[in-house]
């Protein structure tokens, strides 16, 4: 045991040959460093803080990244807030023209139809609605100072809506043609067979004093027949939506083609309008062929 | 017949006073080259002491360096210094001196692996440099220094003339 530790134990030889050594590989080392052994120092260290520079540098681009994708983010959901609220700015717009485009669309049927009906017919407004009322009607925006009168037939681009009930220094009240009380002389478009249309309510009405002997089917037009001298001859008025043979006369069921609920702007025609209001099918001349004279060549 | 070794402290004295020659000698480059070589390779050299050998040569190369070069990176003359004195050292030990003509021969060849060594590892220090015309002033007085460092460590011995 001694002996094992006294062969361990290092003498002064030893040591001295290890300072030897040491001296050595200093010195070899010191000079292989050489010149710029703060740069070999450098280069030695940025070779061993490779791999902590990669590192950092993957986690800066990580954070960065992020950081884009955050502004990214942030950027989107404020322009979807800003694209929401136009959104909601467009569709409150929309929502406050809609009344005043589709008058404007009514308008330009209304001023359609009065260029195409050969009358002197005047524009009214309709401001108010009573119809949901017991024999309600509609109110216009012009009275005994515009001229109009009772019993004035009133006209929608889609068909006849009614008559001036009464009429006020400013205001006039229609009765609308599905009225129980009121009656329009109609005419089939078929049969030509006439009679007389009585409101039913709801847009609907029926029509009286019409032989059982006639042949109606479903869906055939109403027109008047002008024997009013409400409305002149020829403007439709609805649709027959039933038909059924009674013992004198047939049952007939129309569908009122103007939209009475919906309109807001009419046409008033001129008290007592003719029967006829379109213009006459008139051929045009043609020029005679001038004939040869005998003897011409 | 081998000369006697010489005491510790006779040699001890020998190499300050070399090296105090080695600064003295700063302003003659060529004869502090001489002075070098035959401190390194005559009076350092111990075979029973290595490390004090090496201490006195990395005296001497880091004394030559310090008092006379200007290289970008000191060191290559005391690496070169401590390795010719522990090869010089070991040569010695290994095969012990007859005379004055062995002194001779092993101090020529150990002066030209001086001379090698020293310009080689002053290069890996410093890079490439002149050489210069020391290494020739030595060789040519190598017996001149050889014959006084045997005269100064071994006053006792034969001179080799009859």
């Amino acid at each position: 045991m001694s002996a094992r530790a006294a062969r361990r134990r290092w003498t002064r030889a030893a040591w001295r040959r290890l300072a030897l050594v040491l001296l050595w590989l200093g010195h070899g080392a010191w000079v292989l460093v050489g010149p710029d052994a703060g740069r070999s120092w450098t280069r030695t260290a940025d070779t061993l803080a490779l791999p902590a520079q990669g590192a950092a540098r993957q986690w800066e681009g990580w954070r960065a990244r992020r950081r884009d994708d955050g502004r990214s983010l942030q950027d989107l959901q404020v322009e979807n807030t800003r694209l929401a609220s136009d959104l909601a700015a467009l569709r409150l717009r929309d929502a406050q023209e809609a009344p005043r485009l589709a008058e404007a669309e009514e308008a330009v049927r209304v001023l359609g139809l009065r260029k195409l009906m050969p009358l002197q017919l005047s524009a009214a407004r309709v401001v108010f609605s009573t119809r949901p009322a017991a024999f309600g009607g509609l109110i216009l925006d012009q009275g005994r100072d515009h001229g109009l009168v009772e019993d004035q037939g009133v006209l929608a681009p889609e068909g006849i809506v009614g008559r001036i009930w009464s009429v006020g220094p400013t205001q006039a009240k229609v009765l609308p043609a599905d009225a129980p009380n009121a009656s329009v002389a109609v005419m089939l478009i078929r049969s030509r067979a006439t009679g007389v249309l009585q409101g039913l309510g709801g847009s609907r009405a029926h029509i009286r004093y019409v032989s059982n002997q006639e042949v109606v089917q479903p869906g055939e037009a109403v027109l008047t027949s002008g024997l009013d001298r409400v409305f002149p001859r020829g403007l439709l008025v609805g649709h027959v939506v039933r038909v059924e043979r009674g013992e004198l006369e047939l049952e007939l069921t129309v569908q009122l083609a103007a939209p009475l609920d919906r309109v807001s702007t009419v046409l008033l025609l001129p008290p007592q309008p003719p029967l006829e209001a379109q213009q006459p099918f008139v051929q045009p001349e043609q020029p005679k062929p001038v004939g040869r004279k005998k003897g011409t060549p | 017949m081998r000369p006697p070794t010489p005491t510790t402290l006779r040699q001890h004295l020998l190499c300050a006073g070399g090296l105090v020659l080695v600064v003295l000698t700063a302003p003659f480059p060529s004869l502090q080259a001489v002075v070098h070589s035959a401190l390194v390779l005559t009076l350092a050299p111990q075979p029973g002491a290595p490390l004090t050998g090496a201490l006195w040569a990395l005296a001497a190369g880091w004394t030559l360096e310090l008092t006379l070069r200007l290289p970008p990176h000191l060191g290559g003359t005391a690496w070169a210094d401590l390795t010719l004195v522990l090869i010089a050292g070991w040569t010695a030990s290994r095969w012990p001196l007859d005379g004055p003509k062995d002194w001779l021969t092993r101090l020529g060849a150990l002066t030209v692996l001086h001379v090698l060594l020293l310009h080689w590892m002053v290069r890996l220090a410093a890079g490439p440099h002149p050489w210069g015309w020391s290494w020739l002033w030595t060789l040519l007085s190598l017996p001149l220094w050889a014959w006084a460092a045997w005269r100064l460590l071994h006053p006792a011995a034969p001179t080799g003339r009859r």
